[in-house]
């Protein structure tokens, strides 16, 4: 349970480290919205090209940031197969006429059905779900037998792969770009960051430093509140709950045994927290003085002054050609 | 000279039927060490609650320094007045040991170079010197409690209450915390320990015996804590060498030089 590798920092050196954490928030946000207005596959890889170069200049190891993007793996093949399948728009690149007949389906379930009992054993899950459905393109499209009732097509066009590469590369890049921001700022930094940045939400009456107070006990607690969790667990195990196996209505069970009594710990918690927290003058909404101050160098204004350039460029570019 | 604390009459009730503390008067000196000795639910918890204004007394005033407490004054006494409570994990408050210790100067509006002067003092003082970038999980229950200690210190207040500090903490733990409380009564700070630890009251100037609510009995600590009867009385326990003087002169056993000895054990902890 402690393995939480998304939005984890890794202790490094590089430019990357040294930036005030508002520069890489706003940068963030900038570049983000630059991958959403480029509409030229070029501009696009070069787009794709500046972050790579930014992961090696920055001395971050491309296999973390691909460890960012594995839980979005499947979104990410799943919107492009979607986007290819199912976009009619722009000229026809590629046709294939598929046969429909109750052997051909039969086949495809049986691949299905070997594909979702087989995948566990497979290191290569991506790979082998690629695999499942080119084996499932392959059995409708070569055997053509005298039981077939319909024939369909298989159509792949041009604006659907234009559209499936466009959203794929754009998620890379957005990932990439936050797993940059997460791998080279430790918490308590981007808090503060989103503090100052946050702080003119004033005058809609939220006040940032609360919540960035919240923020920053929630992320004390954090390792505090799984220790406990792990006790509690082992103490429900020793009183006969199971928490491997189970059917649904089991599971239930367990996670309720789990959750009351975390409820209560934590209520107990915050209560003395709280107390604890007053008792050392604290005064929810009175002005502190802080420890941790930011500080805005030169580099700062650079990587600002880059980003928007990137920004007004990819505008520009969509606007005029 | 002027008490530093002073209760007159306080009572408090959670709710109608329940009366945690009934009509408590008591005053503490600049600079003395006071225990407030008690079995669990007599109150003792309660009581140093209110005098940080945690809770409200339904009855009687509390005066801190001359202050009398109330609505408007809590967050000037607060000023005056440091507790470190029983769980270490539930008053660490920073992500790191630095940031814990400068939570309360914060509150206070301490500049920023204050901070980091009284910090590096102050983690000093507890020989924290070398965790200061560590997180909570990563100290024992021990050091967690050495740094909520510091955290108190640096706010430099005039009196630092011990709300069971050592109870959840093994014996290297406590006999630490016992010889900061000792460091810091010689350099003038009022402290209050509230335990139901026999041992933790043998060095403080006077203790305070609280049953149901009530002061059962006070007065100076030698007293006390030979006093077997009203010990007794407060489900509490001679220490192990006082009971066995008591036993040795209830046998008529005569050995002056042996008394001496339990005597001194019994100050040693």
């Amino acid at each position: 349970m402690k393995n939480v590798v998304i939005g984890r920092y890794i202790p490094g050196h590089s430019f990357l480290y040294h930036l005030d954490p508002r520069t890489k928030i706003m940068a963030l946000l900038i570049l983000m919205a630059a991958a959403f207005v480029v509409d030229d596959i070029m501009h696009l890889l070069i787009g794709l090209a500046l972050v790579i170069g930014v992961l090696l200049i920055g001395k971050i190891s491309i296999k973390r940031v691909y460890l960012g993007l594995r839980p979005l793996m499947f979104l990410l093949i799943f919107t492009f197969v979607f986007q290819v399948l199912f976009n009619r728009q722009g000229p026809v690149l590629y046709e294939e006429t598929l046969y429909y007949s109750p052997i051909t389906i039969g086949l495809v379930v049986l691949t299905v059905v070997f594909w979702g009992f087989t995948k566990k054993f497979i290191r290569f899950r991506l790979l082998y779900f690629l695999l499942m459905l080119f084996t499932i393109l392959a059995i409708l499209s070569l055997i053509q037998e005298p039981l077939t009732f319909r024939t369909g097509a298989f159509v792949v066009h041009e604006d659907g792969l234009r559209l499936a590469f466009f959203i794929m590369v754009r998620l890379i890049i957005i990932v990439t770009l936050s797993t940059i921001l997460t791998i080279t700022t430790k918490p308590t930094d981007l808090n503060l960051g989103l503090e100052q940045i946050l702080k003119p939400l004033k005058l809609v009456r939220i006040n940032a430093e609360e919540v960035a107070m919240i923020i920053s006990i929630s992320l004390r607690y954090i390792p505090t509140l799984l220790d406990e969790a792990n006790k509690i667990m082992l103490a429900q195990a020793s009183r006969g709950v199971d928490f491997e196996e189970g059917k649904l209505k089991e599971k239930v069970v367990q996670i309720v045994s789990l959750l009351v009594p975390m409820f209560i710990i934590s209520f107990k918690r915050s209560d003395e927290l709280a107390n604890a927290m007053e008792a050392r003058s604290f005064v929810p909404g009175q002005p502190r003085t802080r420890l941790h101050v930011l500080k805005w160098k030169l580099n700062d204004s650079i990587i600002i002054v880059f980003s928007l350039t990137i920004l007004i460029t990819t505008i520009m570019a969509r606007v005029l050609i | 000279m002027q008490p530093m604390i002073s209760l007159e009459g306080v009572s408090f009730k959670y709710n109608q039927s329940t009366e945690a503390l009934k009509d408590v008067n008591l005053t503490i000196k600049k600079g003395e060490w006071v225990s407030i000795l008690g079995h669990n639910g007599s109150g003792k918890s309660t009581l140093s609650k209110l005098l940080v204004g945690l809770l409200k007394a339904s009855e009687g005033t509390i005066k801190v320094d001359g202050i009398v407490l109330n609505e408007d004054t809590v967050y000037d006494i607060r000023k005056k007045i440091g507790i470190v409570f029983q769980n270490p994990d539930n008053q660490f408050v920073g992500v790191t040991v630095r940031d814990d210790i400068a939570f309360g100067l914060e509150n206070l509006q301490i500049e920023r170079q204050d901070m980091i002067k009284r910090i590096d003092t102050y983690v000093k003082k507890v020989d924290m010197f070398d965790f200061i970038n560590k997180e909570p999980s990563q100290l024992s229950g021990g050091q967690k409690q050495r740094v909520a200690i510091a955290g108190i210190l640096a706010m430099e207040t005039d009196v630092i209450i011990f709300d069971e500090a050592t109870s959840m903490l093994d014996p290297k733990g406590r006999r630490m915390i016992l010889s900061y409380m000792r460091e810091l009564n010689k350099e003038g700070v009022t402290i209050i320990t509230i335990t139901h630890d026999m041992k933790e009251t043998i060095e403080s100037d006077r203790i305070v015996i609280l049953k149901n609510g009530s002061v059962l009995k006070h007065g100076p600590s030698n007293d006390i804590l030979n006093d077997k009867e009203t010990l007794e009385k407060s489900n509490l326990e001679l220490l192990l060498p006082l009971e066995l003087m008591h036993h040795l002169e209830q046998h008529n056993i005569q050995n002056e030089r042996l008394k001496k000895h339990l005597w001194q054990l019994s100050l040693n902890g």
